[in-house]
């Protein structure tokens, strides 16, 4: 127990969160275990991306937001006073469902990030983008039209660009909302092997809808529903021996 | 895909501004050969020929709006991007913009007459010569009271729109692209100046455009009613007239076709 302590990287404790006054979150306690991917599962408008978003401080910028609890990320709060939220933003990236590249070359893309941290050596620039497309498996579909906008992209190219992108400022943990919710199954089967790959690095928290993919790549997770999270453990455990009912219905396709 | 629609719209844009130009030219023409003009105006303010009185309308303008348009964009990021909606900062310079941009142009135009020129007793600063008069060397002389009229009336009618267009163009930037930076790490300063900026840019051109179109109508209006009703005492009519009423057509033009560059992603791919 105590060495699982110890590599926890972020710490949910007695999260609530409300827009307005709707509450969306209730009291929501778990651990996320560094190099494991972390699966967030449960049908839609349960809270999830509410979650995702609290975790890197995206929600900052939703109107009448407010919440109780605490979040401590490496042992420290992340919502205390004085904290530099693009510093904890940089720690944990974030890729939404749809991908959003910048409207600028495939090559600006991925150097954002850097860029932004104050890189403006080309060469140095130049590794940094062939390296995280090289991670993406992309560098060989867009190494001759990197000077292009990713318009031409396929959507399944543009989310892997836009992880590349999130990859390239090296970030501790990274946060996927429902990566493939706009991909077909061949682009979904090489980000869910990609997600794989990348736990050697990183740590993942992996938000989806799809229970099957949850229980084929993550070592943790947690069942929301309604706001609630009805039951938080190991993957295996989750999808054999789930202690609530409401979970066993969930994975077993009987609600939701 | 975009280039060669870019292309078609530089196009279009130009035989309007032909036309345009071509049927001011025409307007002009026939404006001159009723002599109104040339009527009864007094040698002494008939010897100053329209270019000369142009070039000082525009060295006039020009300094002054981009001012107050350089003002009203910034008050619109303020406004926009560091006040809450519930701010009652924001709230506050949002209904007077509401309001201001609600009024028609022309009676900002009738109040800088009114006001600025007669009660203020700019007007008679204005008319008199400065050599010779008790007025010379101070503040008042014609270009300084003209400067202070006219930025106060361009405050009133051209900053709102300014504001307006800007919030506009500023909201026009989809939230997720705003969000994808951010959670690169990227500080609002190089959110706003990396992402937003370049994406609202046309808008917010056209926005200027079009405040500045609202003046010069505005403007074409007044100088046309003086000069119909003042026959006597008109310098420069109808170049002044063609010039104001050449400008607002022309910025109008220049914002719709500005409006339409932008498309958004979103669009795009689809």
């Amino acid at each position: 127990m105590q060495t699982e302590k110890e590599q926890s990287i972020l710490s949910i404790r007695d999260l609530s969160v409300w827009y307005g006054d709707n509450q969306i979150l209730k009291s929501l306690s778990f651990e996320v275990q560094q190099g494991q991917v972390t699966a967030l599962i449960g049908p839609t408008n349960c809270g999830k991306s509410a979650l995702v978003r609290c975790l890197n401080r995206l929600n900052d910028f939703t109107p009448d937001f407010r919440f109780t609890g605490e979040i401590l990320f490496k042992g420290s709060d992340m919502y205390a006073e004085k904290t530099d939220t693009a510093a904890i933003r940089k720690q944990i990236g974030m890729v939404f469902r749809k991908p959003r590249p910048f409207q600028c070359s495939i090559y600006e893309n991925v150097a954002y990030g850097a860029r932004i941290s104050g890189i403006s050596q080309s060469s140095q620039l130049d590794d940094i983008v062939q390296k995280n497309l090289q991670k993406t498996c992309l560098w060989d579909e867009v190494e001759s039209i990197l000077d292009e906008t990713p318009e031409q992209l396929s959507t399944g190219q543009q989310q892997l660009l836009c992880i590349a992108r999130a990859l390239a400022v090296e970030p501790d943990i990274l946060i996927l909302d429902e990566p493939c919710g706009e991909l077909d199954p061949i682009e979904t089967v090489k980000i869910e092997t990609l997600v794989r790959d990348l736990t050697k690095d990183y740590t993942l928290i992996f938000a989806t809808n799809k229970r099957r993919q949850a229980a084929r790549i993550s070592d943790a997770a947690g069942f929301l529903y309604c706001g609630e999270l009805i039951e938080f453990g190991m993957t295996e455990r989750i999808f054999t021996n789930p202690q609530d009912t409401k979970t066993e219905q969930y994975v077993t396709g009987k609600l939701g | 895909m975009t280039r060669p629609k870019l292309r078609k719209k530089i196009i279009l844009l130009s035989i309007t501004v032909i036309i345009e130009i071509v049927a001011l030219i025409f307007f002009w023409n026939a404006l001159k050969k009723t002599d109104v003009t040339n009527g009864q105006a007094s040698p002494a303010l008939g010897t100053s020929g329209g270019l000369p009185n142009l070039l000082g309308d525009l060295n006039l303008i020009l300094p002054i709006s981009f001012l107050v348009i350089l003002l009203g964009i910034a008050c619109a990021f303020y406004v926009e991007e560091w006040l809450s909606a519930t701010n009652w900062v924001r709230r506050f310079i949002e209904s007077q913009v509401a309001f201001l941009t609600g009024i028609p142009s022309l009676l900002y135009g009738l109040l800088a007459v009114a006001v600025f020129f007669g009660y203020a007793g700019v007007f008679k600063a204005t008319l008199q010569n400065a050599e010779g008069s008790a007025l010379a060397g101070t503040p008042f002389q014609r270009n300084t009271a003209l400067f202070y009229t006219e930025t106060l009336i361009f405050i009133l009618t051209v900053m709102p729109v300014a504001i307006k267009t800007t919030q506009t163009a500023l909201r026009s930037v989809e939230t997720p692209i705003r969000e994808s930076a951010y959670a690169l790490g990227a500080t609002q300063w190089q959110v706003l100046t990396k992402q937003v900026v370049p994406r609202a840019f046309p808008r917010m051109l056209a926005g200027g455009c079009r405040a500045m179109a609202r003046a010069f109508a505005a403007a074409a209006l007044l100088v046309g009613i003086y000069a119909w009703s003042h026959t006597m005492e008109l310098r420069g009519f109808p170049d002044r007239f063609m010039l104001f009423l050449g400008g607002a057509l022309l910025l109008s033009n220049a914002s719709s076709f500005l409006t339409e560059i932008y498309v958004p992603a979103s669009t795009q791919h689809n």
